[in-house]
């Protein structure tokens, strides 16, 4: 990621810098800074004051089983709805890329889930998946019971794994086709030539080549499933039933914002932070650094 | 294509076909659900085929959900966060990918890290830097004395106040802070060959130049790009909203609305009536993305080919 | 803003005009948030647009939150970022973090010092106490109070031929005789009703939630739930629900107990009285129904339940004018006709003594569609407030709401055993309580 070719200046980039870095100071540290100093302290939620708690609220969120339940389920959520939704995109944007007759207007529709408001989405999903009404409760009439997100955890952690990952093939299918169309005809024009099968060429010659998106992708993706998955959940199950849809910035919300716990949540905020710059540090240094940018 | 394999191209068609059932599913059932009356939509099964009281279904929500102000104000939220967005973005990341100097990985990490803790879980002391965006500086003044110091000198009582709630500025700044944006264009200005740098550097030319000559040009069609995902992002934005605009009547959002539109606990479960209102506040960024899919597309395609 | 010179009388108190000095100036406004949605929420817009009818010095600016706790957690940050409306409308689970925040005025003396008198002792007693300090001043303003009762299927119960069940014994023969006549559904659960299930069920069988008096001995009390009558009830909900009597009804599983029963899918819930008028309205035409006081097991020595519903409370650092208008509205809303217009349209009870008697005397309740209604009244006055009836005053106790409910669900869904789901329960509901203690600590309970 180093450039040769730079300028010299050391007024210039600051100047350049100063509207979004003081946006972002602004509303983004100072507030982050103000909840980070309640994760020492035990908050009073409406605002009368606070002591010292030093690393006990840390104990007291290291020390809940359930607690650690909710961060394997956040990483199974990622890894599960991240894979669903590249490996669906990258499929769709291989066969896309072959750019048959009559499938320019279907590569246009496969876009369409990006645009969708995820608690839009939610509503959707929600009614499509509500065992008693709609369309599963055609299924559930004949198998009584045999789908159930309001009750049964992991049908419900299904439920929303599977509309997130409909949610980001929109997106995801935009960055793979615009990479492999951005793969040079002659490469592939090589590949043919040395009587390479389509199917072979997808693997070895298109696969790597579009590796820095993919790592672009991936990225995005984790941190939107950490993110972005607050409209769903917040929409379809409410981190239902009995906490199997609760994920680490679910109950962050639940516990701070709803439980008036404001300085357990503030604890956890900063495990969350931790562990996110971790990751993505972890794939800047190694990743980035490893895949070669053409 | 290259060459033509047959059995290649029917799995390719197949394929598709499946992608688009699959993608296109939850729409047709929203639209479906949409046109159908109270005791369709409550049928079960469902019916799959689109009925005929979408129209009143459109005005019933509509009405209820007020959405004529509602669009609108989304409207001025997304064109606010877009435009903010593709401008300060493009001079932070041009900043962090072209020049030599202290402080660029710092400031490159400052930047990035906003990413990775969704406004969710700060929401609170958030909301109370949005109803005085001006008090860091305060609390600054208060804390190097100086307030106390211009008190005791000229009398004057320094009191910073800026109220952003229920005002377009406090829906718009917050969503301009984000790292989206400069992460794109960092993206794409990694690609730009060190030559096109050199050789703008031999003409003698400075960095703004460069900028404004070489870069700008260069980065049209990304700019659209970004303009679509921040219009998108905008528009679909939820939860901030709601929190901010206790003043609904003038400035809430339509995805807001959402919320109005979903049967209410005791209320009749008409979900053709949610699932209209869903429809119209999923139009416009629909619309955004299919128009502006091929400069979508290519803008995110790198051009160093 | 201007000064209003206002020369109010306890006359405010009977007549719904306030007089006052020709104002020359735009009224003072005054904001007012509450928690109440759809077809609730109309009627309090209704009762705003009255008050600033009736008067010119003030106009009442009234939004909806949606729900009590959204409510409760936007007007808590914008009270820290001192945006707080004048009037916020809090719920029975968010009570005891704003009596300890300091952050109200107290409504006693709000009305004494804008000269309102007022019969305290007029309140309802049960409805006092929850609001009110140790001494008995009230803090906040009595608003929407209700109670949970039972509604039945009056032609479901004729089919089975069944008089009303009174005791928790009927009610389980009328479910299986229901099942037998070929209902799907006779009683409709919502684990996320522990406010009917378990908080009235244990004031009524006069147990206690919490050591203290449920809490409101001092912010040591510690939750005892696990131990008492509450777990045979568990243990009898779960054995229904195994056999298909009570059925899963929630928004979660697509529709809603109170739904499930306008709609004649289930036979029999328990809801708020409040719902007494929504049911009114949307109950299909095809559905007879009535209602009775809460079941208690057989040889109970019945208590009286305990009130729900919402209160007003008064925010601090407004300016005096606001606060007038705040006493203004608060005399408005107590005056007769606007607290038996408010009962007659929604539901919820009228919260003063002499506003039911009045009522009762005009014959209100005798016949439908209002006939039941005072059910709600006999069974928050059943008997006078004990140690766990006067109500429910822990820390965060929206979270240990959360806790039951899941431990509820997970006794339902999981198989999870009675006792080890309520223990549960009760440790982390502990844990709450102990943060919360610690949160506060040396504060001392108003």
């Amino acid at each position: 990621m180093e450039r040769r070719a730079y300028y010299r200046k050391n007024s210039l980039p600051w100047l350049l810098l100063a509207p979004q870095l003081l946006l972002v100071l602004i509303f983004f540290y100072w507030p982050t800074t103000q909840a980070l100093y309640w994760a020492f302290t035990l908050e009073q939620p409406w605002g009368g004051g606070n002591s010292w708690a030093g690393v006990d609220n840390f104990l007291a969120v290291f020390a809940d089983d359930r607690y650690w339940t909710t961060v394997l389920r956040s990483g199974f959520y990622a890894v599960v709805s991240t894979a669903l939704s590249m490996a669906g995109a990258l499929i769709l944007a291989l066969f896309a890329d072959r750019a048959l007759k009559g499938t320019g207007l279907i590569k246009g529709i496969f876009i369409w889930p990006y645009a969708i408001a995820a608690p839009a989405a939610g509503v959707a999903f929600r009614f499509m998946f509500s065992p008693e009404a709609g369309l599963i409760g055609a299924i559930n009439k004949l198998w009584p019971g045999i789908w159930d997100p309001s009750t049964i955890g992991w049908h419900a952690l299904l439920m929303v794994i599977v509309c997130h990952a409909w949610l980001g093939i929109g997106y995801n299918f935009v960055f793979f086709l615009a990479a492999l169309q951005g793969i040079p005809r002659s490469l592939t024009e090589a590949g043919a030539m040395d009587g390479a099968r389509p199917f072979r060429r997808m693997l070895d010659l298109q696969l790597p080549l579009i590796a820095p998106t993919t790592f672009f992708l991936f990225i995005i993706n984790i941190i939107s499933s950490f993110t972005d998955s607050f409209g769903l959940i917040d929409t379809m199950t409410e981190g239902g039933p009995i906490g199997a849809t609760t994920v680490m910035v679910y109950k962050i919300y639940f516990d701070g914002f709803k439980g008036l716990d404001y300085s357990g949540a503030a604890a956890q905020s900063i495990v969350l932070m931790i562990i996110v710059i971790a990751l993505t540090f972890i794939q800047f240094k190694w990743v980035e650094r490893k895949i070669h940018y053409s | 294509m290259i060459e033509r394999s047959r059995t290649f191209d029917t799995v390719t068609y197949f394929v598709m076909a499946v992608g688009l059932i699959v993608v296109i599913a939850p729409f047709w059932v929203v639209l479906v659900a949409g046109s159908q009356s109270l005791q369709e939509v409550s049928r079960i099964p469902i019916s799959l085929w689109p009925s005929n009281h979408l129209m009143e279904n459109l005005s019933e929500a509509w009405r209820r959900a007020d959405l004529g102000p509602k669009l609108l104000n989304s409207l001025i939220v997304a064109v606010g966060v877009t435009s903010g967005k593709i401008v300060l973005a493009a001079l932070s990341a041009f900043a962090i990918v072209f020049f030599d100097f202290r402080g660029r990985m710092l400031s490159f990490w400052l930047i990035f890290i906003t990413l990775m803790l969704p406004l969710e879980v700060r929401i609170v002391p958030t909301y109370s830097i949005a109803a005085n965006a001006l008090s860091p500086f305060q609390t600054i003044l208060d804390t190097l004395g100086i307030t106390g110091l211009v008190q005791s000198l000229t009398g004057i009582q320094i009191g910073l106040s800026w109220n952003l709630l229920n005002s377009y500025p406090g829906m718009i700044l917050p969503l301009i802070a984000t790292a989206t944006g400069t992460f794109l264009y960092r993206q794409f200005f990694m690609t730009i060959p060190d030559e096109l740098v050199e050789a703008s550097k031999m003409d003698g030319s400075g960095p703004i130049r460069f900028f404004t000559d070489v870069l700008i040009p260069l980065s049209r069609t990304n700019m659209l790009a970004l303009a679509t995902i921040m219009f998108v992002y905008s528009w679909n934005q939820y939860l901030w909203p709601l929190l901010i605009t206790t003043d609904r009547a003038h400035y809430g959002t339509a995805v807001m609305q959402l919320k109005a539109l979903i049967p209410a606990q005791n209320g009749t479960p008409d979900w053709n009536v949610t699932m209209a209102g869903a429809l119209i506040i999923m139009l416009p960024p629909l619309l955004v993305v299919a128009f502006m899919q091929r400069w979508f597309v290519r803008g995110l395609v790198s051009t160093d080919k | 803003m201007k000064r209003h010179w206002l020369s109010v009388t306890a006359l405010a108190l009977t007549s719904t005009a306030l007089v006052s000095a020709p104002a020359l100036a735009a009224p003072t406004k005054f904001e007012f948030w509450y928690g109440l949605s759809g077809d609730l929420s109309e009627k309090v817009q209704q009762m705003c647009k009255d008050f600033n009818a009736s008067q010119t010095d003030f106009e009442i600016v009234c939004t909806s939150q949606d729900d009590y706790d959204t409510n409760l957690q936007n007007t808590i940050a914008a009270y820290r970022a001192d945006k707080q409306p004048t009037i916020a409308q809090i719920h029975d689970a968010g009570t005891l973090d704003l009596m300890l925040s300091g952050a109200y005025m107290p409504v006693r003396q709000l009305m004494e010092e804008n000269g309102y008198k007022i019969d305290w002792s007029n309140y309802f007693s049960g409805i006092a106490s929850y609001f009110s300090t140790s001494k008995g001043e009230l803090l906040s303003m009595p608003f929407n109070s209700s109670t949970a009762v039972i509604y039945y299927n009056t032609d479901a119960l004729a089919k089975i031929g069944q008089p009303l069940p009174q005791t928790w014994e009927e009610v389980e023969t009328a479910a299986r005789a229901m099942k037998a006549a070929g209902y799907d559904c006779p009683v409709a659960f919502d684990p996320t009703g522990v406010w009917q299930w378990f908080e009235q069920f244990s004031a009524i069988h006069n147990q206690p939630i919490a050591t203290n008096g449920n809490g409101f001995g001092g912010l040591n009390a510690e939750l005892v739930f696990n131990r008492g009558k509450f777990v045979d009830q568990l243990t009898w909900i779960k054995k229904m629900y195994d056999e298909g009597l009570f059925v899963h009804k929630s928004k979660a599983a697509g529709e809603t107990a109170n739904d499930a029963f306008e709609h004649g899918h289930c036979q029999i819930t328990s809801s708020s009285v409040a719902d007494h008028g929504t049911f009114s309205k949307l109950a299909d035409p095809t559905v007879h129904w009535t209602n009775t006081m809460l079941p208690v097991w057989a040889g109970t020595d019945r208590k009286n339940s305990l009130v729900g519903g919402a209160s007003l409370w008064t925010l601090k650092g407004k300016s005096p004018e606001e606060y007038k208008g705040a006493a203004a509205f608060y005399a408005f809303i107590a005056t007769p006709k606007q607290a038996e217009w408010w009962s007659t349209v929604t539901g919820y009870i009228p919260v003063t003594n002499t506003g039911f008697e009045a009522m009762k005397a005009k014959g209100f309740y005798d016949a439908a569609p209002y006939k039941g209604r005072e059910l709600a009244i006999q069974s928050l006055t059943f008997t006078p407030p004990t140690e766990n009836t006067r109500g429910i005053r822990l820390g965060n106790y929206v979270q240990i709401r959360k806790e039951v409910g899941d431990a509820i669900a997970a006794v339902l869904f999981n198989n999870v055993p009675v006792q080890e789901a309520l223990d549960t329960a009760v440790e982390h509901g502990n844990a709450v309580l102990r943060k919360f203690e610690k949160t506060y600590q040396g504060a001392q309970l108003p």
